[in-house]
């Protein structure tokens, strides 16, 4: 199960109404829209805990998302892109998020860079669709992984400090 | 497409809520380390609240704590403070120096905070409280204000008195404080109260009732003490007003001006318990008698006095009960009797009761009764009680008692023996006769005593009323009434009774006297007259026993025991009489004794008599004249009688008038059968000269002597008349018969007797 701060991260984000994949026009916009409030509600969130660790954005239609991910570890901030597209099936599965970074510099992780996710994860949202959105992948998936992973790649030294990482997204 | 619109704008937003910048967080953690960091490096100054949460600065403290202060409204409870603040209470003390250093004002009492702003206030509050009550203990305010005495006795009264407190601060307490207008209501009241009273009245109650503390009374009636004293200085002591005292002793004095006494009762019951001292003080010049129950004046003294005088001059009474005040009582009287009753006085004078009686006036009524005193003690002379008194008296000292004393003495063996053998369980019966027995011997003895002395003396002890109380009572009661003194008559004449009873035994005495010589005149009379009497009788026996003589045998034994038992019984009665006369025994006659009687009355005289007069008796029933004879002279001269010489002469007249006797007799005679009787003594006598005394049963054996003294005829005639009187006395047939021929012979035996006289005279 997920640990007690993610819990209460995830009780924070609010929950989606709309079952509706990319393809049923009218109800994906729907759809589409409390994503993003969900979203907005949880950037909130982390800002105002001090805690915001990703930016997302997506395409016009929002099937494809793409952004950054950060982590501190040792005060130095680890910087990762973040991309992942919504399949027709969404939201009945979950979105696949993917650090191509990463690729192949780890065992937990498929092609593509696409992180693997934890056993508990996928239940977890099969239980809860169409409640979980975008957010909740994030905090559920992304977010507890990249706690457990990127310590260790940095002890492994399969990744670096990068010095001269841009030092904002946009 | 509006929805597009949206998730556009949606889109936009979500970039914006991404973009903003993230609000730079310290976390708490690092706060608190920072923090402690820098106090540690002395960089920082802070205090922590209680809950660890917060930091303060010192000085914030400091102002915290005055703002407390002053919300509270200028007194606050450190503790409450540090409640309040939320500091530790250590850090409220430490920096309260801080805040008292910087404010002059705040006092630190007993662990709470204290402005001055506060002190003023309760001042004004202790004013408004004085000014409405008058009056306030600082232990009152203690309580009302939870301070303490001090602090407010310092900081608050006394810092404020003059200015926010206008009050008077008690100088014997000073923890009291008035106000003068207070003082002066309760001076007032208490003048009021004190002038008001007229009784002596306990300090509590006027307390009670004035409601004024004790402390304050006590001040105050010094100030107003010109109404009445205090007994003491305690809550308990009286208040006597002055006009309560005055008004007393004016009393006191106008009742002993006006009664010339004064009854320690009286003085108690209107206040006065030391009436003694009180007295002395008040009538110091005075010259007073301390009674009993009150005290007198000199004047009372004087007055009785006086009284006493004019009753011994006057030769009256004086009735004390009237003449003293009725308060006295009778040990009173009695104290002032023995004071004023001293040398004459005492001896002229009687008390009875309540009164005061001249000795004149007692003689007066010893007069008044000595008329029938004096009858009374004849009386008993008569009677003849006051001679078995003394003879009572006399008893007691005579023989008897020797006697008694003899039989004391063999009784006192016999009971020793009996003590002896018996110890103590010799049985009730005896016991108790010891012991009346010894009783007796006491109770003799001490008469024995008394009767050594002088005879009269223990007559009056002893008693013999000459006159009763009640005899006395009623003399005296009519005139002791119309002087008004029927109260007196009983003791009175209880004093009179032994008095007259001594003047009526001395009458008694007196009058015995002349009696007892009277009567000795008498007894010698009577002893004379029985001398001659006896003497008569002796020598008639004499005769009678000369006559006997001239009989022979068995007719001149029957004879003498006639004789002995008639003119010698009579012989003999007349000796015992004489011999119970002398000594006084209680038979008064012995007339109608028997021998065995008469014996038993010898036995039981006294041994003077008795052994003379015991041959006499016995001789009585003897058959010998002779024995009788010596028996009678010896008695005779126990009974210093004299027995007169035999005088021949003088027989012969006897002989004579002995036979005119009988003649007359004779003459005089109806009976037949005492005709013959005497016809033939007649006859006896005129034939042998010698005078006969028999019966009428020896009648025949002495006609049948006479036969040869008297003719045939006459001789025949006499024993024909004899037959035919025993023939009427044997109450046969002929009873009657023979009592016709008697009578009818009567008459010729009678001249028989006459003739033969006659013919005996011729031949005599």
């Amino acid at each position: 199960m997920v640990d007690e701060s993610t819990r209460k991260t995830l009780s924070s984000i609010p929950l989606l109404k709309t079952k509706a994949g990319p393809r049923e026009k009218e109800l994906w916009v729907e759809r589409l829209k409390e994503e993003y409030q969900s979203l907005i509600k949880y950037v909130q969130n982390n800002k105002a805990a001090d805690n915001d660790w990703f930016r997302l954005e997506s395409n016009k239609e929002g099937t494809k998302w793409f952004g950054k991910c950060w982590f501190f570890h040792d005060q130095l901030k680890y910087e990762f892109d973040v991309e992942f597209d919504i399949a027709v099936t969404y939201p009945t599965t979950a979105p696949e998020i993917a650090l191509p970074e990463l690729d192949g510099k780890t065992a937990k992780m498929y092609r593509g860079g696409k992180i693997c996710l934890s056993d508990h994860f996928k239940p977890l949202w099969a239980r809860n669709v169409p409640k979980f959105g975008i957010g909740h992948a994030m905090a559920l998936g992304l977010g507890p992984w990249l706690a457990v992973e990127i310590p260790d790649l940095i002890a492994k030294g399969v990744i670096h400090y990068k010095e001269k990482s841009e030092p904002s997204t946009s | 497409m509006s929805d597009w619109e949206e998730v556009k704008r949606l889109a936009a937003d979500f970039q914006k809520v991404q973009l903003s910048s993230t609000s730079q967080k310290l976390s708490e953690r690092n706060c608190v380390e920072i923090i402690s960091w820098l106090i540690e490096k002395k960089i920082l100054d802070l205090i922590f609240t209680s809950d660890g949460k917060e930091y303060l600065t010192p000085a914030q403290l400091v102002t915290d704590i005055q703002n407390e202060l002053f919300v509270s409204g200028g007194r606050i409870n450190l503790g409450e403070l540090a409640k309040i603040i939320g500091v530790d209470y250590g850090q409220i003390t430490a920096h309260l120096n801080e805040v008292l250093r910087s404010r002059k004002d705040i006092q630190n009492v007993l662990g709470q905070l204290i402005d001055s702003h506060y002190i003023t206030r309760i001042a004004g509050e202790i004013n408004e409280k004085l000014q409405q009550i008058g009056q306030i203990n600082v232990g009152e305010l203690t309580i009302t204000y939870d301070l303490p005495a001090d602090f407010l006795q310092q900081q608050v009264l006394e810092k404020h008195l003059g200015t926010l407190i206008f009050a008077t601060q008690d100088k014997n307490d000073p923890k009291i404080f008035f106000t003068e207008s207070f003082i002066a209501r309760s001076k007032a009241k208490l003048k009021g109260c004190l002038s008001g009273i007229i009784r002596p009245t306990l300090v509590t109650t006027i307390l009670v009732q004035t409601g004024i503390s004790e402390k304050l009374f006590f001040t105050l009636f010094d100030q107003t003490s010109m109404y009445g004293t205090l007994s003491s200085r305690l809550p308990s002591a009286q208040y006597i007003p002055n006009s309560y005292s005055r008004s007393l002793n004016e009393w006191t004095l106008t009742f002993y001006k006006q009664n010339a006494y004064l009854e320690f009762d009286t003085l108690a019951r209107i206040g006065i318990s030391d009436y003694k001292s009180y007295i002395k003080k008040q009538f110091s010049n005075e010259d007073l008698l301390f009674l009993e129950s009150s005290v007198a004046s000199k004047t009372i003294l004087e007055r009785i006095e006086a009284d006493i005088d004019e009753c011994i001059s006057s030769k009256s009474y004086v009735d004390l009960q009237n003449n003293l005040p009725s308060v006295f009582t009778a040990k009173d009287t009695s104290l002032i009797l023995d004071k004023l009753l001293v040398g004459q006085k005492q001896q002229q004078t009687v008390v009875v009761e309540d009164f005061i009686i001249s000795k004149a006036f007692i003689d007066g009524l010893v007069t008044m009764c000595s008329e029938s005193v004096k009858e009374k003690a004849k009386q008993i002379v008569d009677s003849g009680k006051y001679q078995q008194y003394i003879i009572e008296v006399q008893g007691n000292q005579g023989k008897p008692q020797k006697f008694d004393d003899n039989d004391e003495k063999t009784d006192k063996r016999e009971e020793r023996r009996k003590k002896a053998a018996g110890g103590k369980s010799g049985g009730g019966t005896q016991g108790r006769e010891t012991k009346t027995k010894s009783t007796k011997k006491h109770f003799r003895g001490g008469h024995k005593v008394d009767n050594d002395d002088d005879v009269i003396a223990t007559e009056t002890k002893k008693i013999l009323a000459v006159v009763t109380g009640e005899e006395i009572k009623a003399l005296i009661e009519r005139f002791l009434e119309e002087e008004g003194l029927d109260t007196l008559v009983d003791p009175l004449t209880e004093h009179l009774l032994p008095n007259l009873n001594e003047q009526g035994f001395q009458i008694a005495a007196e009058i015995f006297k002349t009696k007892v010589a009277d009567q000795n005149v008498n007894r010698r009379k009577t002893h004379n007259e029985l001398q001659e009497k006896v003497n008569d009788l002796v020598s008639e026996v004499r005769l009678f026993s000369r006559g006997i003589k001239l009989f022979s045998g068995d007719v001149q034994v029957q004879l003498v025991k006639y004789l002995l038992k008639t003119v010698c019984s009579d012989i003999v009665t007349e000796i015992l009489n004489y011999a119970a006369a002398e000594t006084t025994s209680n038979i008064q006659s012995t007339d109608n004794f028997n021998n065995d009687q008469k014996m038993k009355f010898v036995n039981e005289l006294p041994n003077e008599f008795k052994t003379p007069l015991q041959p006499l008796v016995k001789s009585l029933s003897g058959q010998s004249i002779d024995d009788f004879m010596n028996a009678v002279d010896q008695s005779l001269a126990a009974c210093s009688m004299i027995i007169k010489k035999i005088d021949k002469k003088k027989d012969r007249t006897i002989v004579l008038n002995h036979k005119h006797k009988l003649l007359e007799e004779l003459n005089t005679c109806d009976d037949v059968a005492l005709v013959l009787h005497l016809a033939t003594l007649i006859v006896f006598t005129s034939a042998t000269q010698c005078m006969l005394h028999a019966s009428g049963r020896h009648l025949a054996s002495v006609l049948s002597f006479l036969k040869a003294h008297v003719s045939e005829g006459q001789i025949s005639e006499l024993m024909s008349y004899h037959d035919f009187v025993t023939l009427m006395l044997s109450n046969g047939s002929e009873a009657e018969n023979a009592k016709e021929k008697l009578k009818e012979k009567m008459q010729f035996i009678k001249n028989i007797a006459n003739e033969y006289k006659s013919t005996s005279g011729e031949k005599a």
